[in-house]
């Protein structure tokens, strides 16, 4: 307090280097912004696409969602998604299950024209991995450090996620394995989570279950788009039979989903809203819905490939010579490169995701723990014949004891 | 009939029907033993000890290590000495239960109905079968009936300590310390039909109970003692007593618990251990401060209370009860629903096999089939008490008209 | 108006003032009046609503239309492929079986033949020698096995294709031998079969299934030496008997009933039946009970004659009439606790198990058809991925596509038992109260007279009936001179001797309805009146003659030579309850209803 001044001074100049950082990253941040709405802020943002596509039953009659999850990869495949950003949890094998005619293929059709297994398939939650706490841990990104790269959701605030479910469910929940149950409240919480730190650009959330219009009712983060099968109290119905396979081969809504993709490739324009207009009851035979109050861009310029493609915005940068070499190809901006995967700047990683790749630990520890629990092995015949006399004499005593003292 | 013939006779019976072939399957019936009771776990256990591996670090073995101590030196098990085993301690019991009667009596020698009450426990098929399927719920009912026999007969000590030998085999046992320790302070002729309070003022009471409560818990440590002696460890205390409270072994039984936590979260678990516990734990203290009159009585409906409401029944613990019913005939005429008590027993015995039969054996049925059952024993087991209870409190209701004409002016409802 | 209705309920209710448990006592002591002068025509009412709706249980106010409830299932969802060659194989594998029966091939003759057969084909077969040493002489023969083990599976479920050497009519099954071979053929051509298919040709009817299935599980039986199996599989989940002793048939009949009354899970016959439907093109028949429409003058001659034509020809009667030939015949196999066929001696090992019985006809159907039906339920049974546990185990099929549930024909038994035990009550109430001379009505007080009720004598007469009873089966069994002796008795009360009787019959009444409901509707027609109204009384000839119509009701059946040889034979050979239980439950039953109308009133 003697120099006023010279607080007063050193403050102005503390606030005016902090306000001209600031200006300098409002600056930098307008540039990227401008990037990003080019197109007048119509174009999705996002520089990544993920799916994630979980069949959640087990058995050989759910061959058809195992059929509806592997038509839905083969989709995200086809329309660019690499399967490196492909989580794909299967909790049956249909392929090579001994009841299956044609061993180790899945079809999603009658006439089997279209094999879904193929040659080219990333299976990376099989069997029991299909979990519901694994599901929540891929959503989440809370793992074991253990778990590889390729059962990660490596995503980042720019990313923008497929998220497709199928199996059995009812009101607010999903069956997993025919033994657990996930409910509408967990996906939600898992959303929020990763709406927190910061995992997702947007989400486009679908499932294909019985009464599945359930299951987004409860979200509450921004920036998902929601649709589902059927609504409260209404079942879904499978398409159609193979009569050589024997069972249902795929579902209705999902039949009508990938009807749909076929329409569509890489350079497609078709909007979400489009997707939607062509639901029908007729088609379906159950009530489709949407959800899409938390969704902030209006579904007409949102692109079905800004969730099902691998399209990533492109600008063709000017000025250095090799730059013009490398980038003549480049000639469409709006195409992308097909698998492009942009590594996410290394700031986006939370402290939680730890990346340090330690060496397993022995497996022999577990088995040490073993003998140590196990009974001492050694112990003599005579000394447990000892420990039983000893206290069945103990016992006697206290009788004849008791018996003594005759108390009135 | 005469007693001395009689009982030989009945002994002659129980023996040659233990040692008569009968299927293995009994020994095995969740009806007539329990997890803690159960034959072939205590066998499982005698060899693991024998073999020097700790019979309680697996989930198993839930029998006290006093009768692993009892069974791997003084008397060695095989199927023969079984049957002798078992043979003995109902006949044990039938004794003392006779002699509990004399002592009611007030009479030395032998009574006229001796006989029929020695027949009632060893020929009742509540406590033949789980006998014969050599549970050890046998020597639990014996315990009890020999230290109501030293409480009644004022052998105070020797009381005590089998009430702590038999809370050693069956911790719930230990709730009938309150009716024992006042039983072996009062007389146990029967003063049910003449209500008086108890005889002691309340510093003489709690004096006295104070030193009968230490000097079982002193048994009790002593016991626990020679336990862990045999035990190695403390490790049986969570095993043997631990199971239960914590209720860890689900295989069906006659009881009203299992099916209960088959369906309970894990969640909620510990809550409703602690309920039903505590649950058990309330009926002693009311129970004597109502007929403490005629502590025997309260033993008595002890015993079917416990029998209903413990978490490991089995059909031995009613049969200890309907055997205790011929020590009380004066209740006889009282009783309200005696006839549907019987019936819903012969339909619920009936069921529970015919039931555990469709739903492990055939696998027609589900595991609601036999839990039906079970409720319907809980109910015929409930009505028993009920009535017994009602039979006791009217007795002494009436029991102050001097004639049968003053008797029938009055009629007792229950508001 | 309502404030006075209001009021009466509330004098009603709560008494017209003044102490209320004075009102409490009074209204249990007229409760109690009400019951006592009304409980003897609840009995009755209750007995005769009990049987009046055992009449109604082949009407349609119970029935429903079958369903699959097992998802897994997915009956005639696949094509098959089992084709004329099949057929032509099949037909040629008949001429040699047939060429076997012409010159009088010994079983054993036959059983290799067909293991050499099947070892023709590339799958592991075996034979199985037995003997039964019966009270007749010794049953002798030779199963033939085979066990194909599943292509891609670990082989620790199977299924069971067998055919009896003889069929249920008597007939050798040779067709049925035939189908078995050539569908053992064809079937090997498949790698989609989860589970191993066993296939059984067994000697005889049933006697060469229980050596074969007895032995399969290891489980011994004193009257049978049988080798043991030397091809082992795994866990048998489903069975198909397949009963083919025609040329031809027009229908496939479903025999579904198993030792001891059990049934097979529904949806196995369900399957069956929409397989037969869509893809064998077979009408499918339950037995061999042929719709009305079916049969000459549309008429089913279930229907007594004297019944009106205009009644008699309505379809609703016909449809009752149908459905309850089929009861009938159900009861007829439930009751008795006969296996209807040899799928019957496989429900014991939890194993559902069905036999298709190709009814013989000029008809158009042959081994073309009941290949299609067989491959197509194979196919299904192969998607099971757990044994049948949805549908129900406990049914009456009254038609192909219609059941009743448990709830709509149980009931009927337990109010026959609910009026005995009615009865039961009443008489122990009766044995300790005399109630006041009715002259005295008008007083409040009504003292009835309590007179002691000695328990011990009508028990000793309870045990020592069912003990006879059983000493009774005893000597049937080991000879056929049966003697019934009348048990001495003593005096002792007769209605409580009546109470305990009504009250033993009603739970053995009750508990039987959920094991085997046959048997118990069986019990309740036969008890239901003898026992609740047995009463001695005054004059000695009226009760001699009253015992005498009730013993001829215990032990008439003595009479009946054929049913208690087969019976006992069932026990014998099969583990059939009904023997003891006839001597141990009924008899005693209704022998101490009879002493209760020989003793003094």
């Amino acid at each position: 307090m003697k120099r006023p001044a010279v607080w007063l001074l050193s403050f102005l100049f503390f606030a005016l280097s902090c306000s001209s950082s600031l200006a300098q990253d409002v600056a930098q941040q307008d540039v990227v912004r401008g990037f990003f709405d080019a197109q007048g802020g119509a174009v999705s943002s996002h520089t990544n696409n993920w799916a994630v596509l979980v069949c959640a039953s087990r058995y050989w009659f759910n061959y058809r969602h195992m059929a509806n999850a592997l038509g839905m990869y083969r989709t995200v495949k086809r329309l660019g998604i690499p399967d490196s950003n492909i989580i794909l949890m299967l909790a049956d094998d249909a392929a090579c299950n001994s009841r299956n005619k044609f061993p180790g293929c899945v079809y999603a059709n009658a006439g089997r024209q279209l094999d879904l297994y193929g040659d080219n398939i990333e299976v990376d939650y099989r069997g029991y991995e299909v979990t519901v706490e694994n599901f929540l841990r891929v959503l989440t990104g809370r793992m074991d450090p253990s778990v590889p790269r390729s059962k990660r959701l490596l995503t980042d605030d720019k990313s923008n996620i497929f998220v497709y479910m199928t199996g059995h469910g009812g009101n607010e929940f999903l069956k997993f394995q025919d033994n657990e149950e996930i409910s509408a409240f967990d996906i939600a919480d898992a959303f929020e989570q990763m709406w927190q730190k910061k995992r997702y650009h947007e989400i486009f959330f679908m499932v294909d279950t019985c009464q599945a219009n359930t299951m987004y009712t409860k979200f509450y983060s921004p920036n998902i788009l929601a649709t589902g099968s059927s609504e409260l109290r209404e079942n879904s119905y499978s398409y159609e039979n193979d009569n050589d396979i024997g069972v249902a081969v795929i579902d209705s809504y999902t039949h009508h989903i990938l009807n749909f993709m076929e329409g569509i490739d890489k350079t497609s324009q078709k909007s979400i809203q489009d997707l939607f207009d062509t639901y029908s009851y007729e088609k379906i035979q159950s009530h489709p819905g949407v959800r899409s109050d938390l969704f902030r861009r209006p579904l007409r310029q949102t692109l079905v490939t800004d969730f099902f493609g691998g399209v990533a915005q492109a600008e063709v940068l000017p000025s250095l010579p090799e730059v013009i070499q490398r980038s003549s190809d480049a000639a469409d901006t709006a195409n992308s490169v097909p698998g492009a995967h942009i590594i996410p700047p290394v700031s986006a990683y939370r402290a939680n995701d730890t990346y340090t790749y330690q060496a397993t630990p022995a497996k022999g520890v577990d088995v040490a723990v073993v003998f140590a629990r196990s009974a001492t092995p050694g112990q003599s015949r005579a000394l447990i014949t000892f420990r039983a006399w000893a206290s069945i004499v103990l016992t006697g005593s206290l009788v004849t004891w008791a018996s003594r003292t005759r108390v009135k | 009939m005469d007693y001395d013939v009689a009982f030989p006779g009945l002994i002659v019976t129980r023996l040659l029907l233990a040692f008569a072939p009968l299927p293995d399957s009994l020994i095995h019936d969740h009806q007539l033993s329990t997890p803690l009771t159960s034959y072939p776990r205590l066998l499982e256990g005698l060899y693991l000890f024998r073999h020097g591996v700790d019979p309680y670090s697996g989930g198993l073995f839930r029998h006290s290590p006093l009768l692993l101590s009892l069974f791997s030196t003084a008397l060695p098990l095989n199927r023969f000495t079984a049957a002798l085993i078992w043979t003995a301690s109902d006949a044990a019991a039938a004794w003392a239960l006779v002699h509990t009667w004399r002592a009611r009596q007030q009479v030395k020698g032998k009574t006229s109905r001796d006989s029929l009450i020695a027949a009632v426990y060893l020929l009742n098929p509540y406590i033949l079968l789980p006998s014969l399927a050599l549970s050890t719920s046998s020597f639990e009912n014996t315990a009890l009936l020999l230290s109501v026999m030293f409480a009644v007969q004022a052998q105070t000590s020797l009381s005590l300590l089998l009430l702590a030998i038999g809370t050693h085999l069956a911790l719930t046992s230990w709730l009938y310390l309150p009716p024992l320790a006042l039983l072996c302070l009062t007389t146990p002729v029967s003063y049910l039909a003449s209500p008086r309070p108890l005889p002691f003022s309340s510093n003489e009471i709690t004096r006295k109970l104070g030193t009968l409560a230490t000097e079982y818990s002193a048994y009790l440590l002593a016991l626990a003692g020679a336990a862990t002696i045999v035990a190695g460890g403390v490790g049986w205390l969570d095993k043997t007593w631990g199971a239960v409270f914590t209720l860890p072994d689900l295989s069906p039984n006659v009881g009203l618990w299992w099916y209960f936590f088959t369906e309970m979260f894990d969640h909620f678990r510990p809550f409703f251990l602690m309920v039903f516990s505590i649950h058990l734990a309330v009926y002693p203290i009311p129970l004597v401060v109502k007929f403490q009159h005629d502590l025997l009585y309260a033993v008595y409906i002890l015993t079917g209370i416990l029998a209903t409401f413990k978490p490991y029944p089995s059909i031995a613990d009613a049969g200890l009860f309907v055997s205790m019913s011929v020590l009380f005939p004066e209740t006889y005429q009282y009783l309200r629903t005696p006839f549907p008590t019987f019936l819903i027993h012969l339909h619920s015995s009936l069921l529970l096999p015919l039931f555990h039969h469709l739903w492990l054996g055939s696998g027609t049925g589900n595991a609601n089939f036999f839990y039906a059952s079970t409720l319907v024993w809980g109910i015929g087991m409930g009505l028993g008490v009920g009535d017994a209870v009602w039979a006791g409190l009217l007795t002494g209701i009436k029991g102050r008209f001097k004639n049968d004409a003053d008797e029938q002016e009055w009629e007792i409802t229950q508001e | 108006m309502p404030n006075r209705f209001i009021l009466k309920l509330r004098v009603i209710l709560r008494g017209t003032g003044g102490d209320k448990n004075v009102t409490r006592i009074q209204r249990r002591r007229k409760l109690g009046n009400l019951a006592w002068r009304l409980y003897p025509k609840l009995q009755i009412l209750l007995l005769l609503v009990g049987y009046a709706w055992m009449l109604t249980i082949p009407s349609s106010l119970h029935v429903q239309r079958t369903y699959i409830d097992e998802n897994a299932l997915q009956p005639a969802q696949v094509n098959t492929y089992w084709n004329w060659g099949d057929v032509h194989r099949a037909d040629l594998y008949l001429e040699e079986l047939e060429a076997l029966r012409d010159c009088n091939a010994s079983s054993h003759e036959i059983a290799t033949f067909l293991s050499t057969e099947f070892r023709k084909l590339g799958i592991p077969a075996a034979m199985q020698e037995y003997t039964f040493d019966t009270r007749t002489g010794a049953v002798h023969g030779m199963n033939a096995y085979a066990v194909l083990s599943s292509p891609r599976a670990s082989g620790t479920e199977a299924i069971v294709v067998s055919a009896s050497r003889r069929s249920q009519t008597g007939e050798p099954n040779l067709r049925g031998v035939a189908t078995v071979l050539s569908l053992a053929a064809y079937l090997k051509g498949s790698s989609l079969w989860a589970k191993d298919l066993v296939f059984v040709v067994s000697d005889g009817h049933l006697d060469g299934m229980q050596a074969w299935i007895t032995a399969y599980h290891g489980v011994a039986q004193s009257n049978l030496v049988a080798e043991p199996l030397q091809l082992a599989s795994g866990v048998i989940w489903t069975a198909l008997n397949i009963d083919y002793p025609g040329h031809s048939f027009s229908h496939l009949g479903v025999f579904f009933e198993g030792l001891n009354g059990r049934l097979p899970n529904q949806d196995l016959i369900n399957s069956v039946q929409r397989i037969a439907q869509y893809t064998g093109g077979v009408p499918m028949l339950v037995y061999d009970h042929k719709g009305y429409n079916e049969l000459p003058n549309q008429e089913s001659a279930f229907l007594p004659r004297w019944l009106p034509d205009g009644l008699r020809q309505t379809p609703e009667a016909q449809e009752y009439a149908y459905r309850a030939e089929n009861v009938v015949r159900h009861v007829g196999f439930q009751a008795r606790g006969r296996a209807s066929g040899v799928h019957g001696l496989l429900h014991q090992f939890r194993i559902d198990a069905i036999t298709l019985f190709a009814l013989p006809a000029h008809g158009p159907h042959g081994f073309h058809a009941i290949g299609r039906v067989v491959e197509s339920t194979l196919r299904t049974a192969n998607n099971l991925l757990e044994r049948l546990h949805a549908s129900f185990f406990f049914y009456l099929l009254v038609g192909p596509t219609t059941f009743i549930k448990i709830g709509g024909y149980l009931p009927s038994a337990l109010l026959v038992s609910v009026a005995m035990l009615f009865g039961g009550m009443g008489a122990w109430a009766h044995a300790r109260w005399i109630p006041p001379p009715p002259a005295n009505e008008k007083q409040e007080q009504e003292r009835w007279i309590a007179r002691p009720r000695p328990l011990l004598p009508a028990l000793f007469v309870v045990c020592s009936t069912h003990a006879l009873g059983a000493a009774l089966f005893f000597v049937c069994a080991t000879s056929f001179a049966c003697a019934a002796g009348v048990p001495s008795s003593r005096a002792p009360d007769h209605l409580i001797l009546k109470t305990l009787n009504l009250c033993l019959a009603s739970t053995v009444v009750s508990v039987t309805s959920v094991l085997n409901f046959s048997l118990a509707a069986t019990l309740a027609i036969a008890l239901g009146f003898p026992l609740s109204f047995s009463t001695p009384s005054s004059s000695a000839i009226a009760r001699l003659g009253r015992f005498t119509a009730y013993a001829s009701l215990a032990l008439g059946w003595l009479f009946m030579e054929d049913e208690v040889t087969q019976a006992l034979l069932n026990w014998e050979l099969l583990g059939v309850w009904f023997a003891p239980f006839v001597c141990i439950m009924y008899t005693p039953l209704v022998l101490q209803a009879g002493i209760v109308c020989l003793l003094s009133p």
